[in-house]
């Protein structure tokens, strides 16, 4: 067996044996995940229009990790629009910042690994970098809206009737808790990435210039700072969407009452 | 202060912070004199027509030759006027296409006092990058504050000690990458943890959830790697590799999951900390069982996480290889499948240390929570 058919299995058992029903479901969730990354690769391939394409794909992963995690309806619901409100937000930013950046396709850095292959393929890169970078924080945005949306519905389980105004302020407070953790998730988790390109940088001696005007060095950079900015917006985000919610909920308590 | 917490104080506070971002994006702009490459601003362009390409693979694109004029605006040759040509495809994989107003850094080669021919490199790209840098720093005040940043400081304490790391590395010729980056792991840890909770017990019971899980997921891959002959592992396809793969390979994926277990074990021990100190009647059992409920829920959402951030990056590389003819299969195995092991042993030590860190949780901590 491949190592990574028995690094998932190994995965998959103990998914099972701390999580039972919802580790499945999550480990599920993951290879589905999979699935819909690998089909964005091949729709581009066949010359879909890259943001488009990121568009449905994000929308679709961020339904499938937010669904099928545990978590009561209303936070479910809540992280899903969240999400997807910060989505769209993260693309108009994105596409400008990289036509300004052009960081798109390849570097030099690139050259050994192209050998062989033809980089004229009429697909355009801008595009498809600009996917690359929303993609990538897909997972932290999901991860973000759902943990201030658990967070506010905890809170509003324990004080039912808590004003809409501070709940505002409770969802920062969350945010607060999250943040400086979930910065670190995306710190080690893009380093641990680049740790190779890093390392190539301080061989070859690069000037400090050159490493900050490389294509690929503020490639990889700006995918870091997109990530962090999308979990940041997330945190309003998420409780403003929860504040119309609650404010819909009672709204419609108080006309099923009087009635 | 009190000032910022007014409606007008708010107010200013974000005009302030538009200004100062502006500010900062315009001196970018203007600071070709502190570097020493020849820097070229375009001020006109002559665009030829596009030819058509078609490659082997029945791929079609434009090549347009562009004819840029420009000045220098620093060094030697400062205030000279240039012309260059460039060539950009209708994809821009490798190139890119350039307007009035583009910095470019251009190599001058002098042929006499008067007559210089230059051909350009790159684009200058550190305009963008301090914006963006701006925007987090900006979002991170205004909306945190001072958990804010916190935030941005233990990011900014873990980026110097990433980059003294890396110059270690390189001075050892990356013969200890997996002892540098495995001790820094500790201080990394350590750090960002005291930075967040402070010195007290449950930074502690924190720390010691981190350390084990990420060493656990790394004994388990390692087994894994013996028992399964490393079959599937295609070291080859890394990039930018510069010294032996595997030891690289594999702090690679200990400073990944590092940050991700950190994260989880400070969500479960902290929300089990608040669950002591509100009923400090629940027993050890009680504790654990409510860790492990905890960390179900939050598990599966931050191995995403990690897989978006280890498996999206391969995209541009996997598309060029399925344009180019090859099967799915060699697409994956050459672009994704190291970064699908990187996400599945990550994945290990976040689920492990669910286990870890409400067992720790549940037995170490004091009887009485006062904090």
């Amino acid at each position: 067996m491949s190592t990574i058919s028995v690094l998932g299995l190994v995965l998959l058992i103990l998914m099972v044996l701390v999580g039972g029903k919802a580790g499945a479901q999550s480990f599920l969730a993951l290879i589905l995940n999979f699935g819909l990354l690998y089909l964005a690769i091949v729709l581009v391939a066949f010359q879909f229009s890259p943001l488009i394409v990121t568009l449905v794909v994000g929308m679709l992963v961020l339904a499938l990790t937010i669904f099928m995690s545990s978590g009561d309806d209303l936070s479910s619901t809540v992280a899903f629009i969240a999400s997807a409100v910060v989505l769209v937000m993260l693309i108009i930013l994105i596409v400008p910042v990289e036509h300004w950046a052009l960081v798109q396709g390849f570097g030099p850095e690139d050259s050994e690994d192209l050998e062989g292959l033809s980089v004229l393929v009429g697909v355009n890169f801008v595009q498809v970098t600009t996917a690359t970078a929303i993609l990538s924080t897909l997972g932290a945005i999901a991860e973000a809206a759902m943990a201030i949306s658990a967070g506010l519905s905890e809170i509003l389980e324990q004080h039912p009737q808590v004003a809409l105004k501070a709940l505002l302020g409770d969802g920062i407070a969350v945010g607060k808790q999250i943040i400086g953790t979930t910065f670190n998730t995306l710190f080690f988790g893009f380093f641990g990435g680049f740790l190779a390109l890093f390392i190539w940088f301080t061989g070859v001696h690069y000037s400090v210039g050159e490493i900050l005007n490389d294509k690929i060095f503020v490639s990889e950079i700006l995918m870091i700072l997109f990530a962090m900015v999308s979990v940041i917006l997330t945190v309003p985000i998420t409780t403003w969407v929860m504040t119309r919610a609650v404010a819909g909920q009672r709204k419609r308590a108080a006309k099923d009452t009087s009635k | 202060m009190q000032f910022f917490k007014t409606k007008k104080g708010r107010w200013w506070t974000w005009v302030l912070a538009i200004l100062v971002g502006g500010l900062l994006v315009w001196g970018t702009q203007h600071d070709a004199a502190i570097y020493s490459d020849p820097i070229m601003q375009v001020t006109s362009v002559d665009t030829g027509a596009a030819t058509k390409e078609t490659d082997d693979f029945h791929n079609v694109d434009r090549q347009t030759k562009q004819t840029l004029h420009g000045k220098i605006l620093n060094g030697t040759y400062k205030g000279q006027r240039l012309t260059v040509t460039n060539t950009y495809s209708q994809s821009g994989a490798m190139d890119q296409r350039y307007h009035v107003g583009s910095q470019l850094f251009v190599v001058v080669h002098a042929h006499s006092a008067t007559h210089l021919t230059a051909s350009a490199k790159d684009v200058k790209r550190d305009a963008p990058l301090v914006f963006m840098i701006w925007l987090v720093v900006g979002l991170l005040l205004l909306i945190m504050q001072f958990s804010g940043f916190m935030a941005f400081l233990s990011v900014a304490a873990n980026g110097v000690l990433f980059l003294i790391a890396i110059l270690l590395n390189g001075s050892t010729q990356g013969a200890q990458v997996l002892w540098i980056f495995g001790s820094l792991s500790v201080v990394f840890a350590t750090l960002t943890l005291w930075l967040v909770l402070g010195a007290n017990r449950q930074m502690l019971i924190t720390l010691a959830t981190t350390l084990g899980g990420t060493a656990l997921a790394l004994v388990t891959a390692l087994l894994v790697f013996h028992f399964t002959h490393e079959k599937g592992m295609y070291y080859e396809s890394m990039q930018y590799v510069t010294q032996l793969p595997r030891p690289l390979f594999l702090a690679e994926t200990l400073l990944g999951s590092l940050g991700a277990v950190m994260d989880e074990s400070t969500d479960i021990i902290s929300s089990l900390f608040a669950l002591k100190r509100e009923r400090p009647e629940l027993s050890a059992t009680q504790i654990f069982k409510s860790g492990r409920q905890i960390g179900s829920t939050i598990m599966g959402p931050l191995i995403n996480v990690l897989f978006f951030i280890f498996v999206a990056d391969t995209f541009p590389m996997a598309m060029l290889y399925l344009k180019n003819g090859n099967s799915w299969g060699y697409t994956f195995s050459m672009n994704m499948s190291m970064g699908v092991v990187q996400s599945l042993i990550s994945g290990i030590g976040i689920v492990l240390a669910v286990p870890l860190a409400s067992f720790l949780a549940s037995r170490f901590m004091a009887k009485k929570v006062t904090a």
